[in-house]
């Protein structure tokens, strides 16, 4: 028998802990020694699509941008039309928008943290998460008629609606449901402890070097959020903290998450107390075309830094769309370099602790 | 103002003209051959997050603009640097040694425009398998064409949403 040092492990593409990704690991044994990402299994070029729509069209495919957050990218789309034609958005729409950009931010984070759970062996986190998001998916259905996707409701001009009557006792109610996902900080259980300190540890200077934006950036002790550094929608008139955590491993990046959803919880609750009174007209678009020129929008969506560059000719579709994903730096340059001189079973801890949408990282 | 003040010290070490385009915002074209130069320069006054790389297809200029959105944790200011180059084989200096992150930038802009960013160690193909065609990004190349003979061979089913003219 001759032996052989080292082999190739596929990790991926249809692997449950991986989702449309994989990664091409070189193991010896147990330990991993090199990682390399294979990324591409959701590419759908939705830049060049854009090119080929108009804006309020665009708004629905910015749905798609990443599956597990479409309303962070509607809003991140739906800003940067609103600077090229120097919209003025109602107060009442602005409060809406950052209402349901924290809704999706919260069941991002449960997705998030379902994933993180599964991803080491704790199947209790898993359903508990997975169940406190259907509240939330409830309330999007009914504001928006999507559970998932919202077919562009945050469009350029403000929202497509207002929401339904009553929907301010329901949303509260729902909160007070996602702040029971506070416990989960508590089950520091020596087993979970075990699978998740430690591990897959992301120093500061190698973050900042990498481009780690948002709660992987924050979870490695660097305190930074676009919402408070650069605020766009009604945020500057919104108190709320900014989670910081300085381990920079797996665990840390759990624990920040569950502080997140929080700070988003009080964020909700300022917004339906502050949020002017009446009712939305029914938003009808105001432009043919998009005046030339380029706009650059930055936001904080639940996965990190999300921009769009638009530019436009002129015509009535944009003539570029640049989509900046958190995922692709976050999946590409970050995870081969934490895989490196890992164990073979913290690959999936060290994955879903990235918070990775392989959708918005092949748009 | 924060940002007219950085702005001239920016304009002050690199001789630059920056314009501010609103707040927090602020721009700057350079010469393609200056920008390495540029971008170091940049760097040490803070601007230590490169957050995207893009490239706009001016085909009826015959350019590719290569912009590089820069931000800097310290100011809270993002500079977004603008350089054109010709779009017929297109090449640049790569900037994937200032900023790490550049690196994967600049191999998605390899594979989806085709420049060519010399100094990039890693410009192998990453969204694509076995592209062999025009890339794909470009506004010469015709996606619908693509799709409709590679995928729709036989007439039919999907042929009504292909046939749609805009």
């Amino acid at each position: 028998m001759t032996m052989r040092k080292e082999y190739d492990f596929l990790f991926g593409p249809a692997h449950p802990g991986s989702g449309n990704f994989s990664v091409m690991l070189k193991v010896d044994g147990e330990r991993v020694v090199s990682a390399r990402a294979d990324p591409g299994y959701l590419h759908r070029g939705l830049e060049k699509m854009m090119e080929y729509r108009s804006p309020m069209q665009n708004s629905v495919l910015s749905d798609r941008v990443c599956v597990l957050e479409p309303l962070a990218w509607n809003l991140v789309h739906a800003e940067a039309v609103d600077e090229m034609t120097g919209a003025d958005i109602p107060e009442r729409a602005r409060y809406l928008r950052v209402i349901m950009a924290e809704l999706s931010r919260i069941q991002s984070h449960l997705i998030w943290y379902g994933g993180m759970s599964s991803g080491i062996g704790f199947d209790t986190g898993f359903r508990l998460a997975f169940g406190y998001r259907d509240y939330i998916l409830e309330a999007f259905e009914r504001i928006t008629g999507g559970r998932v996707y919202p077919a562009g409701y945050i469009c350029p001009g403000g929202v497509r609606k207002d929401m339904p009557d009553g929907m301010e006792a329901k949303i509260l109610k729902v909160l007070g449901k996602a702040e029971k996902m506070r416990m989960l900080e508590k089950f520091g259980t020596p087993s979970l402890l075990s699978r998740m300190k430690g591990v897959g540890v992301l120093k500061s200077k190698d973050a900042l070097m990498l481009g780690a934006t948002g709660p992987v950036l924050r979870a490695s002790g660097m305190k930074t959020d676009v919402r408070k550094d650069d605020p766009y929608e009604v945020y500057n008139k919104l108190d709320f903290e900014i989670p910081v955590l300085e381990d920079g491993d797996a665990y840390s990046r759990y624990v920040l998450g569950i502080r997140e959803i929080e700070e988003s919880i009080k964020i909700i609750r300022q917004s339906l107390k502050d949020i002017p009174e009446g009712r939305l007209k029914r938003i009808k678009p105001t432009f043919t075309k998009i005046p030339e020129g380029e706009a650059y929008i930055r936001n904080e969506a639940a996965r990190g830094e999300a921009c769009i560059h638009m530019v436009s000719n002129g015509g009535e579709n944009p003539y570029r769309c640049k989509i900046r994903g958190p995922s692709l730096l976050h999946m590409i340059p970050v995870l081969e370099h934490l895989l490196k001189e890992s164990q073979i079973a913290d690959v999936p801890a060290i994955y879903w602790s990235l918070n990775p949408c392989p959708a918005d990282m092949d748009r | 103002m924060h940002e007219k003040e950085i702005a001239g010290k920016i304009g002050r070490k690199t001789g630059m003209k920056v314009d501010i385009t609103r707040k927090r915002r602020m721009s700057v074209r350079t010469d393609s051959r200056g920008l390495r130069e540029f971008c170091v320069c940049a760097k040490e006054l803070g601007f230590g997050h490169l957050s995207a790389v893009s490239v706009t297809d001016f085909i009826g200029e015959g350019e590719y603009e290569i912009l590089y959105f820069l931000w800097s944790y310290q100011d809270g200011l993002a500079l977004t640097v603008k350089t054109r180059i010709g779009r017929e084989e297109p090449s640049i200096d790569s900037v994937s040694d200032i900023w790490g992150e550049a690196q994967i930038h600049e191999r998605e802009l390899h594979e989806l425009f085709g420049v060519e960013f010399v100094g990039n160690a890693d410009l192998s193909e990453l969204f694509l398998e076995g592209w062999n065609q025009t890339p794909p990004f470009r506004k010469d190349f015709d996606w619908r064409e693509y799709v409709r003979s590679r995928y729709y061979r036989n007439e039919g089913r999907e042929r009504g949403y292909f046939e749609v003219e805009k």
